[in-house]
């Protein structure tokens, strides 16, 4: 950066857009101005708009794998089940992981971390709004191509895992793996895009006075997440390159008869799928961290161990992989390695359940359904991880893995621990994010009836491991001693639909009811962070002015304030420390843009061309490269959108630098202490 | 906040009691593992013996260790709730942690882990240990059977090829080399012993041996595509005398049928089913032209009859023991006994479990999904019902 | 009961002078250039990795019969130099001389051209003494670890014509010249991966 330290900072003045000013769209699109109607959400750059995407899309996306798992489950009622063929079987189960994991639990918390994370940073938007919108643009074509498989010859039919050498053409000739790769591809590059963007907006984007550790756990788990999601895609990437040319091009990756080693793509598939099991755990982590001490009316117990825990889960994230891989073959010294190494890391994930249990403890709590969520994560995570420790202990997994007790331990972890996360995340910030709540009674029904319908569908699972039922089988003749318990989850199962069902109705019931109450209160748990401060729902330019902060729950201490001994007195009225709704006219913020959408639509074209013709490839590949450089010749800022001020939000150009407004840091915010801060602060 | 609702309350009592009796039967139902013949926590030889002796008391820390965290959480719960009458304003202790506790609470779960970590180190190095009379037997999965090559004298030479049962001596370790012809297999006998993958261009090693006599049923446990549910294994662990006469009827090479019906099956066999399957004495010379199937041989039936079940396991080839009238034939958990057939005798033609034999012969996708088509698994030879009585007459006589 | 001093330090948005500072004080779109740039490290860890494991074949020529180590180390020196370009390129407009950063631009991008041009030969020579992509083990790697390089390099070239047309059309000011350093950034690491893959590909045996 040497070359750079002497570049002028004065012409960074400039108006942005100005030099573009004679920016023509290529004659095809005009800039897009709408802020209402279904264009305003094609084309927004809106942070918060896409966030709600996310959700929406990825709560599509669970109905739709959900709807898979019942058929799992009903064919699975009775031994001999007649209701699904072996082949479909294979499809449903396979397609039900991907969606699960890719294009429900993945997005939601990208979703809430798209939503949250800039509030609680006090950012006007992300670093590279338009790149958020590819994101998300991306992902829900992925999703799409992911799923148009069932109606063009089959879903993939490997497993999520999708081993070689079954996934080659010759095991598998129909182009459900094709689609099941492509997809992925196309999701992998929306996570990597999304992952550059998130980290960026936390290490770069801060309000003024909010360093490291200061943030909201919920943002450090984010920037843990996008580390992982950072350095874990790119190897599944190679491997569904590998596999791709092995598909598509005859190549020898996965052909045993040419000496390749079927290890090489679980070696791959691994190093990328254990750090993903973290990151999908650690936003639900970071929820119930801030929902936990709201509504225990004290702190968290233990910041830092909690931020650090979920950075040392991080890192040894990286360290354990190969205990999928117990049984293949891989030594006893390697499997010894890898045992040893997944013990430990449940030192770091029993120091967050320990810490949230302390923060529980000695407080006031109240059990709204957020906090019920909270604390059914607690519990339920807890067995997971449990039985977790179990399979680590490697001559154990060689009876476990790979049967139903498997499939108990991660359903604990990813709906236990994530999805009551989340569960958690939707009743608490709905109000903040629609402006109304849902209502608290029919929530906790919610909670109870969930939390009965998830034990007895994945409960039994463990003994059905045990006692040694395989997975993904689609049929067990009697006299194995399984009908019982397997009876028992897939009426469980069909309840835990019917508790989403209630979640669904609660959405709509709470909205009717909603028109006739009072508008709701921009902080109605007292809560304590800042993203409470702004009005609900909240602005589209989130902070005016943006807060400068001063400690951890920096909100929380705007309203309280802590006696000499210890004690907490009430300092402000609420009503006085959260922010009006302003015109935020005064406040510039990204200009809508089609070109993310554009590329994103370009994307599943080229792989449609790589299954069928590669003509179509080549027009995908053109709106693709046309909508990038559309993209890149399209100023951030719409020129002709009027702006009479300097107040400048982030953009997403790659000549930056002049249009790059960090946080609206402000002059007056001549605050020594925070601007040492900030200088002298370690990155990430 | 809203008042509690009555219906809210008991809806969360009947889900605690549910929870809870449903968490009580569960850990009481792991003690009940009759009837279950796959299940992992009886253990009927000394590898599974050791994994058990490790994994119980794991068990027992882990449902310890659970149920001080659910304790704990639910005793904060209820003491720490807020209370109607409590001032919303009246703060508690504001906390924000403290490093004793912190370490104190990193520190322990470490030590218990470093205490599982030490045992479970000497439970590997215990499952890797080999005896020197071990017999070697090389285990291939194939989609959806599996196959077993006996060493039996140690040489580097193969002494018997046999498919779909595994014969073992009691109280004899046998040492597996695991391998597959096509995709990813796993193998496992839970009695007996952890999985072992199955991967092509592999031979991963793995130790069998039986403290008792009996049956010892298995299912491949690494997804193999379409059939994986239907390939499941089966162990026969026999007295020593008996396992020497087995290995030396299996060494032997099948004879010419006698009879006229089975002759016609022979020729029937040569013209339809030797193209895939192996016969030594009938069809295993030199010029065999090279298998249509995408990853090798299908079963050798040198000896059929000698097995109780075909298919990958899927059915009985006679009626279970101490079943005189042939019971549900689908019932493999109860799996087909050959009597002495086992060790050569002479096949009791009333114990055959002719329909499903029949049944499988005349349309083998129908009752086992296969790609039949691509090579992989048995085709529909649609054969007559006269042809198809001259095939099972000529089965009959390979013992 | 209102506490004012609580939020008076706070940033108010309204006639604020615009501080163009990020936390760290890396620009935004460089740290992603950085993040994206880690990221690649892992795709190509990858792809050596499995050259590494593939690298002797079972059946047809292996590298050792095929490679042209004078021929490569030519190339790849070529590519080298266009590193040392490129840093003129993003020194030229530091100074504010856009002639010259179009010159050394064109110059990288020429360079990085003739390395492509290079591989294609040597991939077709390849070919023609057997090596197909399908061939072997060792065919498959060594083609899809190279060729996903050359795309790289070609993407770089890309982007460097376009700043060039940019920067002929007057669109590439001075204050916008970290454009042409996160390019830079991009074109070095594709040279350092040449490197890294020259090293074992070629020369290790």
């Amino acid at each position: 950066m040497a070359i750079t330290e002497d570049r002028p900072v004065e012409p960074l003045a400039l108006p942005s857009g100005e030099t573009d000013a004679d920016y023509k769209p290529a004659g095809v699109f005009t800039r897009p101005k709408a802020s209402k109607g279904w264009r305003s959400w094609v084309t927004t750059v809106d942070h918060k708009k896409i966030g709600i995407m996310y959700g929406a899309t990825a709560l599509f996306f669970f109905i739709v794998g959900g709807v898979e798992a019942l058929l799992l489950r009903a064919q699975l009622w009775a031994p001999r089940g007649t209701l699904l063929s072996a082949d479909l079987y294979n499809q449903l189960y396979t397609m039900h992981g991907t969606t699960m994991i890719f294009l429900v639990v993945m997005p939601i918390g990208a979703a809430f971390a798209n939503y949250l994370m800039p509030l609680q940073i006090g950012a006007r938007d992300v670093a590279f709004p338009r790149i958020n919108a590819f994101s998300y643009w991306t992902y829900l074509s992925a999703g799409l191509f992911l799923n148009s498989s069932w109606f063009l010859g089959g879903g993939a039919d490997g497993g999520w895992f999708n081993y070689a050498p079954n996934n080659g053409v010759l095991f598998s000739p129909s182009h459900g793996i094709d689609y099941w790769n492509l997809g992925l591809l196309i999701a992998g590059v929306a996570s990597l895009t999304g992952a550059v963007n998130l980290i960026v907006t936390v290490l770069n984007m801060r309000a003024p006075g909010m360093s490291l550790m200061r943030m909201p756990v919920f943002t450090w788990m984010t920037l843990v997440t996008q580390f992982l999601l950072l350095f874990a895609i790119p190897v599944l990437t190679a491997a569904q390159v590998l596999l791709m040319m092995d598909r598509l091009f005859d190549a020898n990756f996965f052909n045993v008869s040419k000496g390749a080693s079927p290890l090489l793509w679980q070696h791959l598939f691994w190093i990328f799928g254990h750090p993903e099991v973290y990151l999908m755990i650690l936003p639900a982590f970071g929820l119930v961290s801030d929902i936990l001490p709201t509504f225990s009316r004290k702190p968290i117990f233990g910041y830092p161990f909690i931020v650090f825990s979920g950075v040392a889960i991080g890192f040894m994230g990286w360290g354990v992989w190969a205990h999928h891989m117990f049984v293949s073959g891989i030594g006893p010294i390697s499997v010894t390695a890898f045992a040893l190494t997944t013990m430990f890391i449940a030192v770091p994930t029993g120091v967050k359940i320990l810490n949230w249990t302390a923060t529980m403890w000695g407080g006031k709590l109240q059990f709204t359904a957020p906090m019920l969520f909270a604390i059914g994560l607690v519990l339920m995570f807890t067995i997971g991880g449990l039985s977790g420790v179990t399979s680590a202990v490697a001559p154990g997994d060689t009876q476990q893995t790979d049967t139903y007790y498997i499939v108990a331990h991660f359903h604990y972890v990813l709906f236990g621990g994530a999805f009551f996360g989340f569960m958690a995340g939707f009743y608490y910030y709905w109000s903040k994010v629609f402006g109304y709540m849902l209502n608290e009674t029919l929530g906790k029904a919610n909670f109870w009836l969930m939390l009965l319908a998830f034990n007895l569908t994945f409960a039994p699972m463990h003994i059905l491991g045990l006692q040694g039922m395989s997975r993904r089988i689609y049929t067990y003749d009697s006299g194995y001693g399984f009908e019982l318990w397997n009876r028992v989850a897939t009426i469980g199962a069909f309840i835990l639909a019917s508790s989403i069902a209630l979640f669904i109705f609660n959405i709509f019931y709470s909205k009717a009811k909603a028109k006739k109450l009072p508008p709701v209160s921009p902080d109605p748990w007292d809560a304590r962070t800042i993203e409470w401060m702004t009005p609900s729902p909240v602005p589209e330019y989130n902070f005016d002015p943006v807060p400068t902060i001063s400690r951890v729950d920096d909100f929380w201490y705007r309203k309280y304030g802590e006696t000499k001994d210890g004690a907490l007195v009430r300092i402000a009225e609420t009503d006085d420390v959260v922010q009006k709704r302003s015109d935020g006219k005064h406040i510039h913020l990204p200009s809508p843009s089609y070109w993310p959408v554009v590329v994103a639509v370009g994307l599943p074209i080229v792989a449609y061309g790589l299954l069928y013709t590669l003509w179509l490839s080549l027009i995908g590949g053109i709106i693709v490269v046309g909508g990038i450089f559309g993209w890149a010749l399209e100023p951030p800022d719409d020129p002709e959108a009027g702006h009479d001020d300097d107040d400048h939000a982030p953009d997403d150009h790659s000549a930056s630098g002049d249009e790059a407004v960090a946080v609206g840091a402000s002059a007056e915010v001549a605050d020594d202490e925070s601007a040492a801060e900030k200088v002298g602060e370690p990155v990430g | 906040m809203p008042r509690r609702s009555v219906a809210l309350r008991v809806l969360a009592v009947v889900t605690v009691a549910v929870v809870t009796l449903l968490f009580v039967v569960l850990i009481l139902d792991a003690f009940r593992n009759d009837g279950k013949p796959l299940t992992t926590l009886r253990p009927e030889g000394p590898s599974s013996q050791s994994i058990q002796n490790l994994m119980a008391p794991v068990f027992f820390v882990a449902l310890l260790v659970g149920i001080g965290v659910f304790g704990v959480v639910f005793y904060a719960a209820w003491k720490f709730r807020q209370r109607g009458t409590d001032d919303p304003e009246q703060f508690p202790d504001q906390v924000h942690g403290r490093t004793g506790l912190e370490i104190g609470w990193t520190i322990l779960p470490a030590l218990i882990l470093a205490g599982v970590a030490v045992a479970t180190v000497m439970t590997i190095i215990d499952l890797e240990k080999r005896a020197p009379d071990a017999i070697r037997v090389e285990v291939y999965g194939q989609q959806w059977w599996w196959g077993y090559k006996y060493d039996l004298n140690n040489d580097g030479v193969f002494d018997i090829e046999t498919a779909t049962e595994m014969v073992i001596p009691v109280g004899r370790e046998v040492d597996l080399k695991v391998t597959s012809n096509d995709v990813i297999h796993s193998f496992w006998i839970p009695g007996l012993n952890g999985k072992k993958d199955a991967v092509p261009g592999q031979r991963n090693d793995l130790k069998v041996e039986a403290d008792i006599e009996g049956v010892f049923l298995g299912q491949c446990t690494e997804f193999c595509g379409l059939s994986h549910a239907n390939m499941r294994m089966l162990v026969r662990s026999v007295s020593a005398d008996t396992f020497d006469q087995w290995a030396a009827n299996q060494q032997t090479k099948a004879v010419e049928p006698t009879g006229a019906q089975a002759k016609e099956g022979l020729t029937l066999f040569k013209a339809q089913c030797a193209q895939c399957h192996i016969i030594n004495g009938i069809d295993d010379g030199p010029d065999r032209p090279p298998v249509p199937l995408v990853s090798g041989i299908a079963p050798n039936l040198t000896h059929f009859m000698t097995r109780g079940t075909f298919a990958g396991s899927i059915f009985n080839l006679y009626s279970p023991q101490g079943d005189p009238i042939l019971g549900n034939p689908e019932l493999t958990a109860n799996p087909g006994d050959p009597g002495a057939t086992l060790v050569g005798g002479p096949v009791d033609t009333t114990k055959v479990n002719r329909a499903v034999l029949e049944a499988w012969l005349r349309n083998s996708p129908a009752m086992k999904p296969a790609y039949a088509q691509g090579g992989r698994g048995m085709p529909n030879l649609g054969l007559s019902e006269a042809q198809i009585d001259q095939l099972v007459a000529y089965l009959e006589t390979l013992y | 009961m209102s506490h004012p001093t609580v939020t008076e330090a706070d940033a108010h948005a309204t006639g604020a002078h615009i501080e163009h500072d990020t936390n760290t004080g890396i620009s935004n779109t460089k740290l992603a250039m950085w993040l994206f740039l880690a990221s690649e490290c892992l795709l190509f860890g990858g792809l050596i990795t499995t050259y590494l494991l593939y690298k002797t074949p079972l059946e047809g020529p292996s590298g050792k019969d095929l490679y042209d180590i004078p021929f490569t180390s030519a190339s790849s020196f070529v590519l080298l130099m266009s590193s040392l370009t490129m840093v003129l390129a993003v020194s030229a407009i530091e100074r504010g001389d856009h002639h010259r950063m179009r010159v050394w631009l064109g110059a990288t991008g020429l360079l990085g051209a003739t390395f492509i041009a290079g591989q294609i030969y040597e991939f077709t020579a390849f070919y023609r003494e057997g090596l197909g992509f399908t061939t072997s083990r060792f065919s498959s790697a060594f083609y899809t670890l190279t060729g996903f390089h050359g795309v790289h390099v070609t993407v770089g070239i890309i982007m460097l014509v376009s700043l060039v047309f940019l920067s002929v059309r007057g669109k590439l000011p001075e204050h916008r010249s970290e454009t042409v350093e996160v390019v830079g950034l991009y074109w070095h690491f594709v040279d350092v991966v040449w490197i890294l893959i020259f090293g074992i590909v070629y020369l290790i045996p």
